[in-house]
């Protein structure tokens, strides 16, 4: 029998609280993504478009300008609804290769490695831990998504001569909610298709086909079966639907098959759901060999 | 709080192949060793106990916790897992301060205790360095300054002698030791059945899922009651001794030492053989320098309870 001298002291100091642990898997996600220069590169490409929209405003509300670049009609660029969801769109398309190549890096090289058992042996949960990349991956999307998209609202209603801001705030939510609706949803998608597809380059491929093949598949559906809900598969045109909608922009030449704005959120939803139940599936320290 | 990790029927089935069954057990602080060969469950076993992976049926207690309440587990529990597995690029300082950092320390106080638990393990002036280049020793030792860096009542270490040289095992030895005697819990799995020897107040014997017995080893021993205990006893006069033993006692086995300075005897029943020991030895008819048991040890309880040396070393 040993007799034991109970100096051994636990750590018996103060710990922040549970929440405050996920920004640290956070931040550590977030220092993940951005250590390649691929992303870095992605998210200069990602912020073209909005300088050409810089000058666009600029054009549009500065007469000298305009006359100096040789446009002589005033109508040349009109800033409304209608160009913000251009804004909106290129901004929410230029997002997806952003999100497939950061996604993996935050959870697939985890799994690749076996390392959740040993981050999930630390007082966080499965929740925390997902909660932590899907942070940083929408951290990161904000970057190039509503972000820029509010920045140019704001400069539009600064450089407008006309009491703007005020007439046009539906703009403003319209590209808030339909920006962070698109980053939830492709947030959530990619870290499931990562947790799925342990090698990187794979994963990237497989959260594009994500979005793109259903659009195939429901075009099949839609020209077979001779029915607009096939629609409900076309990701791209779901969101133009819905982003149309929350801008209050002009339908589009294909408003014949709109889809009520209730069956794109519930499809949106199911998405979210499968591939949380992907996650949920996923992620467990598992260790396969027993001993 | 209960200070005891309670297993209350525990078994774990991966589909159709069984992981542990049925395992009922109390352990108390100190260093407990889970001894088993592969495939046996004792890495099952110690994943039901961190909640790295849940039962199919029974109740897991550490300390009065839940396993499924990982938060508060793992705040008092430090898990060394036997796979050589790390998050990617990061160097040894890096692993200790983010898991520190995931304990939910202050920054000042995982850099200081970063520092002590790599002065712990002695990997001091490696830590600047990727895990990538590490050895499989320095690999070891980081996951044990991991394990034990934000200071936890239950240390759960799954093979932690693997890989290690001699120098490193015996420093980790000589550390499980020090934690044990401070009065922290250790559990230790280990095919090492020499160290077990060793290290261990406990040992847990597994097999197969099955749990086959547990206790100090010479409880275990002595409850090996098919088995005859083997005594080896120094003297002047073995022979004499030897056939001494045989007309009185259920000796049923004697064998003389090399040296032909000792001999080995087997006794059905071990407290009758003693107390004729000192009698001969009162007698004075055999000179008894030194009587030592000769298979209480792990490695004897392993094979004669297991079947097999277990891949001992």
């Amino acid at each position: 029998m040993s007799v034991y001298k109970h100096i051994y002291r636990v750590y018996d100091g103060k710990v922040t609280p549970a929440w405050a642990r996920v920004f640290v898997l956070a931040r550590y996600g977030f220092n993940e993504g951005w250590s390649s220069k691929i992303t870095i590169g992605l998210f200069t490409l990602c912020l073209l478009p909005p300088i050409v929209f810089l000058i666009g405003i600029y054009l549009a509300n500065n007469p000298i300008a305009r006359a100096l670049m040789g446009f002589r009609s005033p109508q040349i660029l009109t800033i409304d609804a209608g160009f913000f969801l251009k804004v909106l769109e290129i901004q929410s398309w230029f997002a997806l290769p952003l999100a497939s190549w950061i996604a993996p890096r935050l959870i697939s090289f985890d799994l690749a490695d076996n390392a959740l058992p040993i981050l999930l042996s630390h007082p966080i949960s499965r929740f925390g831990y997902v909660l932590g990349k899907f942070i940083a991956l929408f951290a990161s999307l904000s970057l190039v998504t509503w972000v820029p998209c509010l920045l140019l609202f704001v400069y539009q209603s600064y450089s407008s001569p006309l009491p703007w801001f005020a007439v046009n705030l539906q703009i403003a939510c319209g590209l808030l909610a339909g920006e962070l609706i698109w980053i939830v949803f492709l947030s959530i998608l990619g870290l499931a298709l990562s947790s799925w597809v342990k090698w990187r380059v794979m994963a990237t491929g497989a959260i594009f086909a994500a979005v793109f093949v259903p659009a195939g598949v429901g075009g099949i559906v839609t020209g077979v079966l001779r029915t607009k809900w096939g629609f409900l598969l076309n990701i791209p045109f779901m969101m133009t639907s819905l982003w149309q909608r929350l801008l209050g922009a002009p339908e589009s030449a294909r408003a014949s098959f709109s889809l009520p704005t209730e069956s794109i959120a519930t499809m949106l939803v199911l998405a979210c759901c499968l591939s949380i139940a992907m996650l949920n599936a996923r992620i467990r320290a598992r260790e396969v060999v027993r001993g | 709080m209960n200070d005891q990790i309670i297993f209350e029927d525990v078994s774990k089935f991966y589909g159709e192949v069984l992981g542990v069954n049925r395992i009922s057990l109390s352990i108390p602080p100190g260093i407990t060793t889970l001894v088993g060969p592969n495939g046996s469950g004792k890495t099952t076993l110690m994943n039901l106990m961190t909640g790295l992976v849940q039962p199919s049926n029974g109740r897991i207690s550490v300390m009065g916790l839940s396993p499924t309440n990982s938060p508060e587990l793992f705040r008092i529990l430090g898990y060394c897992a036997q796979f050589d597995s790390f998050p990617r690029g990061i160097n040894g300082w890096e692993l200790i301060f983010d898991s520190l950092m995931l304990h939910g320390m202050s920054e000042a106080e995982a850099f200081e205790l970063t520092q002590e638990s790599l002065e712990r393990v002695q990997l001091g002036e490696a830590a600047q360095r990727k895990i990538a280049g590490y050895s499989k020793g320095m690999r070891q030792k980081v996951r044990l300054a991991q394990a034990i860096a934000h200071h936890p009542r239950v240390l759960v270490l799954d093979e932690p002698l693997n890989g290690l040289d001699p120098m490193a095992r015996a420093e980790s030895i000589a550390l499980f030791q020090e934690l044990g005697r401070q009065g922290m819990h250790l559990l230790i799995s280990s095919h090492i059945l020499d160290e077990v020897d060793r290290i261990s107040d406990r040992v847990v014997l597994i097999t197969g899922g099955y749990l086959v017995a547990e206790g100090s080893i010479k409880q275990v021993r002595q409850e090996v009651r098919e088995k005859p205990m083997q005594v080896l006893i120094r003297c002047d006069q073995p022979a004499l001794l030897a056939a001494k033993m045989f007309s009185v006692n259920h000796c049923v086995e004697a064998r003389l030492n090399t040296d032909e300075r000792g001999v080995f005897l087997r006794t059905g029943d071990i407290d009758q053989f003693y107390s004729m020991l000192n009698e001969i030895a009162a007698e004075g008819l055999v000179k008894v320098e030194s009587v030592a048991p000769a298979d209480d040890d792990a490695s004897a309880i392993y094979q004669y309870l297991i079947g097999s040396d277990g891949g001992a070393s």
